[in-house]
């Protein structure tokens, strides 16, 4: 049975009169609606709107990279620049989510549960670990220790686990803090000479919050928590998302074409296609060329501005921006020389 | 009501503040990601430098100074111009058809970047501090000791800068270098010609004796003559050092110049072979006395490239 008011929900309205066990299955199935339509449906949003940003706002340009880059691509490229953002905001979520949990838990029975908390109610626990796995792998490492309260507090893994005893606990979480120091301390020594003292507060004191993020929040925290982080959430995530959809899809390349016997010319730009007649490519500045391919001489791919690095720290010769994929994926090819033309600016024929 | 224990309530109260300096945290990460980086970029000094958007770089070498800048058929060869060409391409001037080579005589290197005619100057270009009010320096690159070369004939006769300063031999040297003031200061008297080139052609003509210059560029020569030229070490106990010229008025330019010579010393130093050493090896190493490694670069700026993150070790 169910009330012509349940199907047409309004969220910040008042818990329509329903009997409990009806309600609940609605209120989870909602819930879960709502959740997985974000997972699925904010990439795919997102996907599309990146191709009309990266043509430069040109319909017909639009339409020639809807033509070109497959599905798969797109997906594949928005997972690449976006998995950062996107595991961001999961974890956000469970961990948030959880905290206001086992909060409103201890609150008497009828209290409206936050957002955050039916999303986590719904989702099945290798979800959430597999969303902090994918942020383990993608977050540069200098945010990484914020994974550790996140975590802790996704799975209210409270230090008592640890061991029943207090001595033993205390002795393990000191080897781990000790271990977690040792790890850093050329690092830490490094922020403390560039007078990097965000760096240091990042590196630092997270494992130190995690001790202490477990536990239910005062009655009186949970109701102005909930609204204002899920609002913060959002709002984070179209702010953070803003960056992103302008993040191209197609490589940045630079192409030497040679129109006439000795007048060439650099193309900074993307590559939309190739084929037997013409490279058809996207100019960083805006516009398509077509280039016949016989007159194309030279082709490098070059690296984007956003991609400088913005601090000198390294962990263990690892840089603190590099998320642990790239880390590693740099150790595979360690040397990356910069090819001559990606320094050179579009000008017309030499 | 219930009451709360107050450990509860101090846990429930550390709770809430750990919540909220983690989440501020978060926020301050999520900020400090969206940074402009503090440094400049090379890109940056490369906006701000004169040679931006050039189609070619003009690079001021010599055509007479064999293993340093020579132009033999046809081509540009020498060590000074292998350190142009790597200087060139870390500018984004790949190859030789981005770079428009002038040649330059020894006193013609200061007004040629005063005039604009060349962006650099990479001809044996010893770093003085007069030189310095008049252009500036990048490096140095290199650094080389005064010496003597004197025919086969006379090499036991021409030995110390006493030999040099009698009346019976004609020195020579080449005009507005360094060697001419520091032959100067020795009392010893010299024939200022435009080249050193002009110098050994002479002794090879019998119109001089000795010839004094860096040991660079009398190496080369050797290379050319090797049996009839010897070169006799002396103590004039100064050391040139060798920079690239760049206009008084780019300093971005001068900037990036110090950076890429910098970069070629940190991959010589990490065992790496580097652009310096590579021309080393191919032009002046077999010629020269012991072996060489590329010297530090002096005022070397700290700039932001895209392979920082490039692991060290």
């Amino acid at each position: 049975m169910s009330a012509p008011a349940a199907t047409v929900p309004d969220p910040a309205g008042p818990v329509p009169p329903l009997p409990p066990g009806a309600d609940k299955a609605e209120r989870r199935a909602r819930a879960s609606q709502s959740f997985w339509t974000a997972v699925v449906g904010v990439p795919a949003v997102f996907s599309v709107l990146r191709l009309g940003v990266e043509a430069g706002g040109e319909l017909q340009t639009t339409l020639l990279l809807v033509a070109n880059v497959g599905t798969v691509n797109l997906l594949a490229g928005f997972l690449t620049t976006a998995a950062q953002l996107l595991s961001a905001g999961l974890v956000a979520v469970f961990a948030l989510g959880a905290v206001l949990r086992i909060s409103v838990d201890r609150m008497p029975p009828g209290v409206r549960r936050p957002l955050f908390v039916r999303w986590v109610d719904t989702t099945p626990a290798w979800f959430a670990v597999a969303s902090f796995l994918l942020a383990l792998v993608t977050w540069p490492l200098l945010y990484l220790p914020l994974l550790v309260p996140a975590f802790v507090a996704a799975f209210q893994l409270s230090p008592e686990r640890l061991h029943e005893q207090v001595v033993p606990r205390a002795l393990l979480l000191g080897a781990g803090f000790t271990g977690y120091l040792w790890l850093l301390a050329p690092t830490l020594l490094d922020a403390w000479q560039q007078r990097e003292l965000l760096a240091m507060v990042l590196l630092v004191v997270p494992p130190v919050l995690a001790l202490f993020v477990t536990g239910p929040l005062p009655a009186a925290v949970i109701r102005p928590l909930a609204s204002v982080t899920e609002a913060a959430v959002l709002a984070t995530l179209v702010w953070a998302a803003l960056p992103v959809i302008s993040t191209p899809v197609l490589p940045l390349t630079v192409t030497t074409i040679e129109s006439a016997p000795g007048v060439s010319e650099d193309i900074r730009g993307h590559v939309v296609t190739v084929d037997d007649v013409n490279v058809v490519l996207l100019q960083e500045r805006g516009g398509v060329r077509y280039v016949p391919v016989d007159q194309v001489r030279a082709q490098v791919l070059c690296p984007s501005e956003e991609e400088l690095p913005r601090r000198q720290l390294r962990i263990r010769d690892f840089h603190v921006e590099d998320s642990l994929l790239e880390g590693l994926g740099r150790r595979v090819r360690p040397v990356h020389r910069i090819d001559a033309a990606c320094r050179t600016v579009d000008r017309g024929p030499v | 009501m219930n009451e709360v224990p107050p450990r509860h309530r101090l846990r429930s109260v550390a709770t809430t503040l750990a919540v909220a300096l983690t989440l501020t945290l978060a926020a301050a990460a999520g900020c400090d990601n969206r940074r402009e980086p503090s440094l400049p970029s090379v890109l940056d000094k490369l906006r701000e430098s004169h040679v931006d958007g050039q189609p070619r770089i003009k690079i001021g070498v010599a055509t007479t100074e064999p293993l340093m800048g020579e132009l033999r058929n046809g081509a540009h060869t020498g060590f000074d111009v292998e350190i142009a060409r790597y200087i060139a391409s870390s500018l984004g001037f790949e190859g030789d058809q981005r770079i428009e080579w002038v040649t330059l005589s020894t006193e013609d290197r200061i007004p040629a970047l005063q005039a604009g005619t060349v962006d650099l100057v990479v001809s044996s270009f010893s770093i003085t501090e007069e030189r310095k009010k008049l252009v500036s320096f990048a490096g140095p690159y290199f650094v080389t000791t005064q010496e003597v070369m004197v025919p086969t004939r006379l090499k036991d006769r021409i030995r110390t800068i006493e030999d040099l300063r009698e009346p019976g031999y004609r020195i020579c040297t080449s005009g507005g270098s360094t060697t001419e003031a520091e032959l100067e200061k020795h009392q010893v008297k010299a024939y200022v010609v435009k080249d050193v080139g002009d110098c050994v052609e002479g002794i090879r003509k019998g119109r001089f004796d000795a010839v004094s210059s860096d040991e660079t560029i009398l190496a080369g020569f050797l290379s050319r003559y090797p049996t009839e030229f010897e070169i006799v070490d002396m103590p004039f106990g100064t050391s040139e050092q060798l920079g690239i010229g760049v206009p008084i008025g780019d300093p971005a330019l001068r900037d990036l110049v110090a950076f890429f010579l910098h970069k070629s010393y940190l991959e010589g130093r990490n065992g790496i072979s580097s652009p310096w050493l590579s021309a080393y090896n191919r032009t002046l190493g077999p010629w020269l006395k012991g072996g060489r490694s590329q010297p530090q670069p002096l005022d070397v700026p700290k700039l932001v490239d895209f392979d920082d993150k490039a692991p060290r070790r």
